[in-house]
């Protein structure tokens, strides 16, 4: 096959992929072009854990158009489909990262404490090997926020891991509209170095953030004014120049006019508590509040904000607001009524979320059921989508996972990851794929250009890492991003 | 003046550093010139094998197999010469005053040449200033336009390349004296980056599509403020003057293309994405991934000013590192199919050197694609009649054709050859010699490193020209000797050089980690100066190369290294980290 070179499986030095052609990729033009809907699929006799219903033994699903079409005993396999033999195997839903950063090219516009113009979505590259590699671990659909920067910080993506397509088909249709908000250490930049000659940036303090928030929502009021006064003069028939269009405030417009959700990132009990006073004073809701580990202290009053709360399952104590932490937190605020998921904020982790939701079985006494919807269908829940993802119920997406054992036991593996009923990570197909990649890897490094100049070339090329070689990687460093 | 001539002949000819003939010096810029018996791909039309141009004032007169020369046309034999159309780098930074140091993040960020002299009126800060002429800021000469001559090049469209808005582009010959000589067309498009400014906002990549977003809203919303205002002021206040807004009001309606620099599959999608969002006018400059979204470009009827900086290796991986990623690999062999992709696509394209630091690479890197599905006649044409037509000049530049300005390349062997060599060029119709260098113009350029790369190749060059070198110039029936003594400090070169005629400066001075030698010299002689350009391959303690003074043709010199060794003196002298 044909491969470009940003096409599939193109940074990982030995992975099997579906396949996507430079045409198929080049197609990509406004309108995603239209596909054929993927082959039904029968999966016969597997144990599913729902997420919505409990787990149901010796089950079949059938996944037609995308969705899932039947879930039940002795299903019949559909015409012109496959059958997938699942005996002694489970099916769980895609999992939902409801914390991530994969993907992106720029995590942080850091330089003002409101960037609620920029956009993650302007910046996502639909090749990065990470998505691959989440796949692999059941991963089919991702938040993905801006940084912790600054106060308001951009406007989020969420995204179906369709590794191999364009970007556009990508993108979860119909997602609500969201943006990163941050508090603490991070925006009031307690460890952060001031360079020389820098101005430190405001606020310094806690205070300073509630007041950055403060300031924002009161100019988005009289922005919101000014337009609505614009249109009132339109509809009297005035001839009136409409006000100058603020990307800024717009987005704050739409989180006062319940169009875009809140998610906050926010360690500790007291700026919690600021953070759910400041949206009362402006009369909306945040949607989820992000890392929390001092949720445990106030999950009351979080959950009659109604907010959500995504937290890790047992990662602390890389800077001193993240100290007060203990592994009961997403228990604890499940128990107090409170809608818990459980995130990654790391390519690394979400490969491996099913373990760290299964941690809160030992932790916080949490079922089954309860310990996986932290991955499933609650992070979908507070991103809007549930009607859409998150279980393994009739008319939902075609989006799950087949283990070949329980998914929250260390011992399991993926076995095969569908999205919209289409396979985009299959272990034996990957696994078959190895020798070819390494063939193609051997034919690649012959290449001239890929040679090392051992003969004695030193052309100044491009730039970037295209013309070095690569750098050591870098090791996770706690929320920084 | 006349009655200096006889002592001006005579201290050309004893001069070393200097060494026009009386002819040369009398007649210093022939007006006429016809190249006969040469080869002329005329880049439309058919081949001829063997004919005449005829060229006058500055334009190409007549072209043709039975032309006439005229009786006082300079004759250029150019017998086994090939004359091709002008050569076009169709994106570069030539013949702008040097950036200032880089600094800030990895050499990105804003802080080159947009910083206008004058204190602007725009509320933008700099880097973001659409208004900006990069006319303006054209300073003639320069050993950088001087390479790109001696490589073939005859005409670029040149911009800064720190910042967001560049600057509007500007089409300039590659010679002349001024910047009026040079300029042949701004503006020619409104260059853009997606560079994040080196401080303060927009600071990342998001802010910048975020900070475009909002200008070119801005300028819409000026747009029709204005125009309401000139419909009826009466009663209406007026809405403040922009330059920068004003000057996006010709890229909105869709007058002035933007040439938006991308490389990757992803930035020419984002670049591409915006255009669409804006209704703008695209070209994408750079393109290197252009490949898989051919069809997007064609659809959309977007050229793209390719880069022939092609992607390499530059050094032996480390045992212990992790092997390079797949991608990586796959993408340095892609970059070389990339044109013959988009030619098959339809995708019209020209060539530009993509910020490579030797112009000469690019024929080589031309030569390359040919073996990846690029023809010799759509290289040819990506170099010529596709950049004059994509920026507007199509009926001036682009073809040998009679009327056209007088740019021409000509080559002994086929350019596209692996044995072609550029000989000279003509621009404005004047012509200019490539000094003849030791090393053959190989296919793949690997046999030596180039000038101006970092790191270690600039070890390399440390030292490689310092010191005192006896030079011998050859003037056919007799020689003349002069003592050159050079400093050396990184790539740049200083000192001195001393003949009968007594000791001058050099200027503009500097070598490449090749060996590639470069210097000017001017040298006093009664009312008149005369400048010498120096251009030399030092292979150890040797050194050959030529000089060329105005009006006359390349006159051939070697040169020995006398003690003490090069790397003594190093005069101020800084270690490269």
């Amino acid at each position: 096959m044909k491969r470009f070179s940003r096409g599939l499986g193109m940074a990982l030095v030995a992975v099997a992929t579906t396949g996507a052609s430079a045409q198929q990729r080049g197609a990509a033009t406004p309108q995603p072009p239209a596909r054929p809907a993927a082959q039904p699929v029968l999966i016969r006799n597997a144990t599913i854990l729902t997420a919505s219903r409990g787990t149901l033994e010796n089950t079949d699903i059938v996944m037609r158009g995308g969705k899932i079409a039947a879930v039940g005993p002795n299903l019949a396999a559909p015409a012109g489909g496959r059958t997938i033999d699942a005996t002694g195997k489970f099916v769980i839903p895609g999992i939902i990262d409801a914390h991530s950063h994969s993907m992106a090219d720029a995590i942080n516009e850091g330089s003002y404490s409101v960037t609620s113009m920029v956009r993650i979505a302007d910046v996502l590259d639909a090749n990065s090997p990470g998505l691959y590699r989440q796949l692999a671990g059941g991963v089919t659909t991702i938040h993905i926020l801006h940084g912790s920067a600054n106060t308001i910080g951009g406007q989020n993506a969420i995204v179906k891991i369709k590794y191999g397509r364009p970007l556009d088909e990508m993108m979860f249709p119909g997602a609500r509209p969201g943006i990163k908000f941050a508090l603490g250490e991070n925006v009031k930049r307690s460890n952060s170095i001031v360079a020389p000659g820098q101005e430190r940036r405001y606020p310094a303090t806690r205070m300073g953030v509630a007041d950055v928030l403060r300031d924002a929502f009161t100019r988005a009021r009289d922005y919101q004014t000014s337009w609505n006064e614009y249109r009132t003069a339109r509809t009297a028939g005035r001839n009136v120049l409409a006000p100058r269009r603020d990307l800024e405030l717009e987005p704050l417009v739409e989180i006062l006019e319940g169009k875009r959700d809140v998610h906050a990132h926010s360690y500790v009990a007291s700026e919690i508590a600021m953070m759910l006073q400041v949206a009362d004073e402006f009369g909306f809701k945040v949607k989820t509040l992000q890392h929390i580990l001092e949720g445990y202290k106030v999950a009351p009053e979080i959950a009659k904000h109604g907010a959500g709360a995504s937290t890790f399952a047992d990662m602390w104590g890389y800077k001193l607001e993240a100290y007060d932490a203990i592994p009961h937190n997403a228990a604890i605020m499940t128990r107090a009524g409170v809608v818990v998921s459980i995130n990654s904020d790391s390519d690394e982790r979400a490969r491996r979320l099913n373990l760290d939701a299964a941690k809160m079985m030992k932790y916080g006494d949490m079922s089954e059921q309860e310990a996986l919807r932290m991955i499933t269908l609650n992070p979908a829940i507070q991103l809007g989508i549930q009607d859409r993802v998150g279980s393994i119920d009739v008319g939902k997406d075609a989006d799950l996972s087949i283990w070949n054992g329980n998914p929250l036991s260390v011992y399991s593996r993926v076995e095969t990851t569908f999205i919209d009923g289409e396979v985009f990570f299959d272990r034996e197909r990957d696994l078959a794929n190895r020798a070819k990649l390494a063939a193609e890897r051997a034919t690649l490094e012959q290449a001239e250009p890929n040679r090392a100049p051992g003969a004695g070339s030193g052309r100044g090329g491009p730039g970037g890492r295209m013309n070095n070689p690569p750098a050591s990687p870098t090791p996770e460093s706690g929320d920084r991003r | 003046m006349k009655t200096h001539f006889p002592r001006r002949a005579a201290a050309l000819i004893a001069s070393a550093a200097v060494l026009a003939t009386p002819l040369a010096a009398q007649s210093r810029v022939p007006d006429a010139y016809a190249i006969t018996n040469a080869r002329i791909v005329p880049g439309t039309g058919p081949t001829l094998a063997r004919g005449t141009i005829v060229i006058r004032n500055g334009l190409i007169a007549a072209v043709g197999a039975n032309v006439a020369v005229p009786a006082d046309a300079r004759i250029v034999d150019g017998s086994g010469l090939t004359v091709y159309p002008g050569l076009i780098d169709a994106t570069s930074s030539l013949a702008l005053p040097p950036a200032p140091a880089a600094g800030g993040r990895g050499g990105g960020g804003f802080g080159a040449a947009p910083e206008p002299a004058a204190p602007s009126i725009s509320t933008l800060p700099p880097g973001l200033r659409p208004e900006l002429l990069v006319a303006e800021m054209i300073r003639p000469g320069g050993e950088a336009v001087t390479a790109a001559r001696n490589a073939g090049l005859t005409a670029t469209l040149t911009a800064p390349r720190e910042g967001i808005f560049l600057g509007q582009s500007v089409l300039i010959n590659l010679a002349g004296e001024t910047p009026q000589d040079m300029i042949v067309q701004t503006p020619v498009g409104m260059n853009m980056a997606f560079n994040s400014l080196r401080s303060g906002y927009p600071g990342s990549l998001m802010g910048v599509f975020a900070a475009l977003r909002q200008v070119l809203l801005d300028a819409q919303r000026y747009r029709d403020a204005q125009g309401m205002y000139a419909r009826s002021p009466v009663g209406m206040r007026r809405p403040a003057f922009d330059p920068s807004l004003a000057a996006l009001q010709p890229v909105l309606a869709r007058e002035l293309p933007v040439i938006m620099y991308a490389n990757s599959y992803p930035e020419i999608e984002r670049a591409l994405n915006l255009a669409q969002e804006f209704n703008l006018r695209a070209i994408i400059a750079g393109g290197m991934e252009a490949q898989a979204l051919a069809p997007r470009l064609k659809a959309m009827n977007v050229p793209v000013l390719l880069t022939l900086n092609l992607p390499r290796r530059t050094a032996a991986a480390s045992p212990d590192a992790t092997p390079e990623p797949m991608a990586i690999l796959r993408a340095r062999v892609d970059a070389q199919k990339t044109a013959g992709a988009l030619a098959a696509a339809g995708v019209r394209f020209a060539f530009q050197s993509g910020g490579a630091t030797n112009p000469a690479d690019m024929l080589a890197s031309a030569r390359r694609l040919m073996q990846h599905g690029l023809t010799a006649d759509q290289a040819l044409r990506a170099f010529t009649v596709t950049p004059a037509e994509i920026m507007g000049v199509g009926n001036r530049l682009g073809t040998v054709e009679a009327g056209k300005i007088a740019n021409l390349t000509i080559s002994r062997g086929d350019l596209f050859a692996a044995e072609g060599r550029v000989t000279q060029v003509f621009i404005d119709g004047r012509q200019y010699m490539v000094p003849v260098q030791t090393s053959t113009m190989s296919d793949s350029g690997d046999a030596r490193p180039a000038a101006g790369s970092t790191g270690a190749a600039e070890g390399a060059a440390r030292g490689l020209a310092a010191g005192m070198w006896q030079l011998t110039f050859n003037l056919g029936d007799r020689s003349q000797a002069a003592t050159l003594t050079l400093r050396q400090e990184g790539e740049r070169v200083t000192g001195t050089i001393r003949s009968e005629l007594g000791e001058a400066p050099i200027t503009d001075g500097s070598v490449g980690a090749n060996g590639n030698l470069h210097f000017r010299t001017s040298i006093p002689m009664g009312a008149q100066t005369f400048e010498g350009i120096f251009d030399a391959s030092i292979d150890g303690a040797a050194m050959t190369g030529t000089v060329q003074v105005e009006a006359t043709g390349a006159i051939p010199f070697t040169g020995r290294r006398t003690p003490p060794p090069s790397s003594e003196p190093q005069v101020g002298g800084r270690i490269p980290s």
